[in-house]
């Protein structure tokens, strides 16, 4: 039962270092030389803030009532929990872990607190708290603890583990963020490094890697509810439920959580989603500003944190498609002090905004030293945040609301919303339940276009199912079947959306489809008009809900399999990146449901074959092909749907029927275009699953040399890949064909690199050694010869490096003797002999090291050769000297140009904004992160410090190949590696022989050729980039 | 291959266990002692070294030290130590213990941390988890539980290593409790599946020459009466630890008596005390940093982690004063 390896993926990326780290590495530099510690003074702290126009700042606690704050929460009395730790980085030998959680309240209201109460202690490391039921619940290392105050002394009296077995690999990764959600679940997060395996009545729950689980603790019902992430240490959830979240190491801003969702990191799928701003700084914390003391400018914008640049961010959100887009806004807060470390933040009761500061100069742990003794451990502050001139909101006790004051407030905003909830939920079904009931009923009743009907009720009356979720005891009369009917039939599509999620909590009490106790619809049933909705992002959660539904050990396979064929309705439809995960996602968790039934004919896609082919193509699986053949041969299916049929048999099929579609991509009456993507995607089942057309392929030779140049490439490539060997003369035909563009015969090459036979071997020899012959293609002879004969490439090879060709060639050709197992050996032999002029020998060298792997044999070839005259090394006194002139002098504009300078090849793998590769880390926003000195090492000696999550993977596959790149994504079967090239390439996990963690892809002496001052351009370039 | 896990962070068995262990002679073969049902007793001798090895009950046993303050009482003059190796979620394929990698490399570490502790005696509780596979499980369960026993009996492959005996001892796991939220009908569900694989439990042991400690048998009866065995209908309660406790002390001929739990509250104090210092030992938090694949980083901080060996050492001391003063 041994689980895929989980992590594998993912280690090595992890493994060795970072480069530019925006995250931690670049901490490593600009924090051990940290020398300029600040006195710990608070009022200086608020002196140093750059606040936003029309905001003011004050401080509401500090140390010593807090010490080294990690997680805020208010509770419904408006008072502020707190949960703080001394302890970490590391418990030290014979330490007794003594963390607390701490309660904060200002009695006053003159916006300090005044009283702080110590509610726990003896905690090892609380890396978050949350209040509720009687107590709060709390982050202990490898446990979720509920601690209660059973006596009202406001000190905790009774323990108890809810939950254990989390991972602690890493203690900034600990299970932390603790948020009730508006299901009154209690929602939490665990970073990359944590490897959790939680037991629970269900069965055991594992989660290795980033996520957020979703838990109810009552029941104690736990699941994964999305993964990935490196550090998701913000989550705020909207008033309409959707969940925003932000990373603490990634880069993409602010990411929409809906169930079964997937970002960066995420182990076991191939398929990954993406963040709503790309290259935006690292973010910690999140909360929705709102609120009658905020101006309205600020209602529905975000506040999150970019801690490592110690500025307060804003960001607004705009609904697009099925979620967002995202826009940042000006900062709230900047600082100069490098200790502000604002980590996350809440809306206060009085609606102002609260932000705990961790109050830190060095931040991770990683490294800088664990017990170094710049390491604050002591302070901390909570600031609040307040608009100038405007009045506060009156501040109330929720627990002293009667349950009709309390419905009544749940449609507010922030914490008077949470706090309602929270306090109507803990009294209880028996108590809320009759008020609950003529709320309910009287907002249901008031439909649109009545009498009494305003747009304000379609919020209420999801916020009076979502105190039915949370009031929710298990029992058929907990549910309100007539208010859910009408949430998900709301005027207003988030309400609709929301409403999917609660069908599944409820499937187990809505009956069978169309069977319902009172001959009402079922679950699968209510959801069906949700996958054809006109909004797209009611679209996304009802086909995750029907997923969800048709998952449940209870549903029968008829009804899953309706549910597979509703949840296809979304194919119909236009899909952005998340709905088409969502729809795929739901085909390869649904496959037993549908492709049986579509397998027996019975499979209700409503005369779109389209649905099926999606599904088909989404699951990957072969099973069908079969089928889709019978559906081709009635010839029924044409237009897109035939091509979409033909590509998936294609990609799919038997090599029978493979042949089948060969046979359509040769036939005379079939249009060129049409052809060659025939051939393309049958080229990709050889290349993916080793399966080529069955029978004879010499026909392909005629398509060689098509009029049509998209087909003859194909063909050539396709005739390259099954080893046609008929097409061998015409191959070296156009190979040798000096009139044919460059590109054809480039492809003619590495085809005949592919075919048997001495014929070919000559004729790719022929052409590089011709003198006459182009760089290119002796490159692609050479590249192709060096899978036929090593040595004899070797020995070609040497004598061509030693006339100095271009970079490109070069690299090409270097790449394929380090793509072939041993082939770097073989080309040492006569390279010993030769001398290489300094623009090669670098070129080489890039490429040894973009291949990230020790090359020992070639690496000391090139080591002797560069002893005399090679790269040149630079020493502390040229690198004082560079960082002088970056901070006095050097010009960015300058810096810019070389940027994108071809030669330094650093568009081609590091991204800024929308432009450039992503092979490195993403650089929009590097300068707000990494200090010069950082910048300046990593350019010079990339491999010391690799960022988090750009480590390199070498694999060797059964073929011999080997491949290096940083991992993007495994799934069971397979495994997608991004080249140094910007390449993704897809690896079957079955064809893999062995994997290792390399090195950094970014080449050593790409900055070899620069002076001084163009380095200082350059640095200073990217240091004010994200400023 | 990425990060070969350190089986025993930060080096070897401490100095002052391994002259211990010199000094300590192996008392009797256990396996001579079979009675005739094929089970041998369970015998604790004077220097017994205790590894226990589980899921979550025995995790946190860890902090409740029931059981283990029951077998120390019980043998006061016998300086047995007790190393709590329960992992929460774990299985007889060590699913928990893989880290960043693969549960076979867990497996492979578990076996490996021990080897490290040299143990005299292993206890091995399982098959709770393993029991939500239901009869499709079963075998490969059986059949794991008697790799891990034969495993766990073999010496390190290093050339020269000698073999340790260790006696084994195979623990049912407690039955499923109709506690909220666990339903009646739910328990009574997963207690059909479970029955079975304790009836597994049970036959691997004769297999395999090991004691068996029934707690899927027998631990309900030592509650007492109106005491819930579980807190959430799997993991013990503080009655059930205690019931569990009087199991295991009768599985090993010494039955509780009186107000036991009262009696030894001092020894538990310590016992826990030990223990928690111990998991900071042997499961330290950033293990990337200290042992694994950042340990370029932080590496240099490993060197605490041995220095908790001789805290381990010293709260054992005080666990073993205090056993051998208990009335």
């Amino acid at each position: 039962m041994p689980l895929a390896s989980p992590l594998r993926a993912l280690l090595p990326a992890l493994l060795l270092a970072l480069f530019l780290a925006v995250s931690v590495a670049h901490v490593a530099s600009a924090q051990r030389a940290l020398t300029d510690i600040p006195v710990p003074d608070p009022a200086a702290e608020l002196e140093a803030m750059e606040v936003a126009e029309g905001y003011e700042v004050n401080l509401f606690a500090t140390d010593p009532a807090i010490r080294k704050p990690l997680q805020i929460n208010f509770d419904p009395r408006g008072r502020l929990w707190v949960s703080s730790s001394s302890v970490y980085p590391q418990l030290r030998p014979g330490e007794i872990p003594d963390d607390t959680v701490t309660i904060l309240d200002d009695t006053d209201g003159d916006g300090v607190a005044d009283v702080s109460q110590v509610f726990a202690s003896g905690l090892h490391m609380p890396t978050a708290v949350l209040p509720g039921d009687g107590g709060c619940y709390v982050a202990n290392a490898t446990e979720m603890l509920h601690l209660a105050d059973t006596d009202g002394d406001d000190r905790a009296d009774a323990r108890r583990t809810m939950l254990s077995g989390f991972g602690t690999e890493d203690t900034h990764h600990l299970v932390h963020t603790f948020r009730w959600g508006v299901d009154s679940r209690l929602y939490f997060n665990q970073s990359i490094y944590i490897h959790s395996h939680v037991e629970t009545p269900s069965g055991v729950h594992r989660l290795n890697g980033g996520g957020m689980w979703r838990f109810r603790p009552s029941t104690l019902d736990l699941a994964v509810f999305a993964r990935g992430w490196v550090n998701p240490w913000g989550h705020a959830i909207d008033p309409w439920g959707r969940s925003l979240v932000t990373d603490g190491a990634g880069g993409e801003g602010i990411n929409l959580g809906f169930p079964g969702a997937a970002y960066f990191t995420a182990i076991g799928t191939p398929r990954i989603l993406h963040g709503m701003n790309p290259g935006s700084p690292k973010l910690c914390g999140l909360e929705i500003l709102s609120g009658a003391h905020l101006p309205d400018e600020a209602h529905g914008t975000l506040v999150t944190h970019d801690f490592r640049a110690n500025r307060v961010c804003r960001y607004r959100l705009t609904e697009s498609g099925s979620g967002f887009e995202s826009e940042k806004l000006p900062d709230l807060i900047r600082s100069s002090r490098v200790d502000f470390r604002p980590i996350d933040v809440q809306m206060g009761p009085d609606g102002a905004i609260y932000i705990a500061d961790w109050y830190n100069p060095i931040i991770q742990h990683g490294e800088v030293d664990f017990r170094d003794d710049r390491r604050d451990r002591t302070h901390g502050r909570i600031w609040r945040v307040t608009a100038k001139g405007r009045p506060l909101v009156p501040r109330f006790d929720a627990t002293k609301l009667s349950n009709g004051e309390l419905i009544d407030v749940l449609t507010a905003d922030g914490w008077a919303r949470d706090a309602a909830r929270r306090v109507l939920v803990e009294r209880g079904i028996d108590e809320v339940g009759p008020d609950l009931d003529t709320w309910a009923s009287a907002a249901r009743h008031a439909a649109p276009g009545t009498p009494g009907y305003h747009r304000g009720l379609e919020r209420r009356c999801l916020e009076l199912l979502w105190l039915r979720q949370g009031l929710d005891d298990g029992s058929t009369a907990a549910i309100d079947r007539a208010l859910l009917s009408r949430v998900l039939t709301s005027p207003d599509p988030r309400a609709r959306a929301a409403a999917a999620r609660v069908v599944v909590d409820w499937a187990d009490r809505l009956g069978k489809p169309g069977a319902g106790p009172d001959g009402s619809l079922g679950p699968i049933d209510l959801l069906a008009p949700t996958v054809d909705d006109d909004v797209a992002a009611v679209r996304l959660e009802g086909v995750r809900a029907l997923a969800a539904v048709a998952a449940r050990d209870e549903t029968s396979p008829t009804d899953a399999t309706r549910a597979a064929a509703l949840a296809l309705h979304v194919v119909d439809h236009p899909r952005d990146d998340a709905l088409d995960y969502a729809v795929w996602l739901a085909a390869r968790e649904l496959q037993g449901a549908w492709l049986p039934a579509v397998l027996a004919g019975s499979f209700d896609d409503g005369g779109k074959i389209a649905r099926v082919l999606f599904a088909i193509r989404a699951a990957e699986t072969t099973a069908a092909s079969g089928w889709m053949v019978e559906q081709w041969q009635q010839g029924t299916v044409t237009g897109a749907d035939f091509d979409a049929l033909l590509h998936a048999v294609a990609l799919l099929g038997t090599a029978e029927e493979l042949r089948q579609v060969y046979d359509v991509a040769l036939a005379a009456t079939t249009p060129a275009a049409k052809a060659a993507s025939l051939l393309d995607h049958l080229a990709e089942s050889q290349r993916k699953r080793k399966v080529a057309p069955a029978g004879d392929r010499a026909g392909l030779t005629r398509l060689l040399t098509s009029p049509d140049e998209a087909l003859q490439r194909a063909a050539i490539d396709a005739a390259g890949l099954w080893q046609v060997e008929a097409a061998a003369e015409t191959l070296e035909r156009i190979a040798a064909d000096a009139e044919r563009p460059l590109p054809r015969r480039e492809s003619a090459c590495r085809a005949l690199g592919n075919l048997p036979g001495k014929a070919a071997h000559d004729a790719l020899a022929t052409l590089a050694a011709g003198p006459m012959t182009p760089e290119p293609l002796v490159a692609a002879s050479l590249a192709a010869l060096v899978g036929r004969s090593a040595d004899e490439a070797a020995g070609l090879t040497a004598t061509w490096l030693a006339r100095g060709p271009g970079d490109t060639a070069v690299h090409e050709v270097l790449r394929a003797f380090l793509g072939a197992r041993g082939g770097a050996d073989r080309l040492a032999i006569p390279l010993a002999d030769i001398t290489l002029p300094p623009p090669t020998l670098r070129a080489v060298l890039q490429d040894v090291t973009a291949a990230g792997r020790p090359e020992p044999a070639l690496t000391a070839v090139l080591e002797r050769a560069s002893a005399t005259g090679g790269s040149p090394s630079i020493t502390p006194q040229q690198r004082a000297e560079i960082l002088t002139l970056v901070a006095n002098g050097a010009d960015a504009g300058r810096g810019r140009e070389l940027y994108r300078r071809e030669a330094l090849r650093c568009v081609a793998c590091h991204r800024i904004d929308r432009e450039g590769g992503r092979v490195g880390p993403n650089l929009t926003a590097i300068g707000s992160a990494a200090q010069p000195d950082y910048l300046l090492d990593a350019l010079l000696e990339p491999a010391k410090s690799v960022k988090e999550g750009y480590g390199s993977l070498v694999v060797v596959t059964a073929d011999g190949q080997v491949t290096s790149g940083i991992p993007v994504s495994r799934s069971d079967t397979e495994l997608v590696l991004r080249t140094a090239l910007d390449k993704e390439v897809r690896l079957q996990l079955a064809d893999i022989d062995e994997e290792a963690p390399g090195t950094s892809l970014m080449p050593a002496g790409l900055v070899d050729g620069l002076s001084k001052e163009e380095i200082a351009d350059l640095v200073r370039y990217l240091s004010a980039l994200g400023r | 291959m990425p990060s070969k896990a350190c089986p025993w962070p930060g080096g070897l068995l401490p100095l002052a266990a391994r002259l211990f262990l010199a000094v300590a002679i192996w008392p009797c073969s256990g396996l001579a002692a079979a009675e005739p049902d094929g089970q041998p007793p369970i015998e604790l001798n004077s220097g017994d070294r205790v590894v226990l090895l589980g899921d979550a009950i025995i995790e946190r046993e860890g902090e409740r030290g029931a059981i283990e303050t029951a077998l120390v009482a019980t043998h006061p003059g016998a300086n047995l130590t007790f190393r709590n190796l329960g992992w929460s979620g774990d299985t007889v394929w060590a699913e928990s213990r893989g880290v960043f990698d693969a549960p076979s490399a867990g497996y492979a570490r578990l076996l490996d941390l021990v080897r490290g502790l040299e143990p005299t005696v292993v206890i091995v509780a399982y098959g709770r988890n393993e029991s939500f596979s239901g009869a499709a499980g079963l075998a490969p369960f059986r059949e794991q539980l008697g790799r891990l026993c034969r495993d766990l009996r073999r010496p390190p492959q290093e050339p020269g290593a000698k073999a340790i005996p260790t006696r084994l001892v195979l623990v049912t796991p407690p039955p499923f409790e109709a506690t909220p939220p666990l339903s009646t009908a739910a328990a009574a569900a997963r207690n059909a599946a479970l029955s079975d694989y304790a009836a597994a439990i049970r036959e691997v042991a004769i297999e395999q020459g090991a004691g068996v400690v029934d707690l899927f048998g027998a631990v309900e009866a030592s509650l007492p009466a109106g005491a819930r065995l579980t807190e959430n209908g799997v993991h013990l309660s503080d009655a059930g630890y205690d019931a569990a406790a009087a199991v295991y002390a009768a599985a090993c001929g010494n039955p509780l008596s009186g107000d036991f739990a009262g009696r030894t509250a001092a020894i538990r104090a310590a016992v826990n005390a030990k223990n928690r210092l111990f998991f900071h030992r042997w499961r330290p938090a950033n293990e990337t940093y200290l042992f694994l694949f950042r340990r370029h980083e932080q590496g240099n901080n490993a060197v605490e982690i041995p220095q908790f060996d001789p805290l381990v050492e010293a709260a054992e001391a005080t666990v073993r004063k205090l056993a051998k003063e208990s009335p």
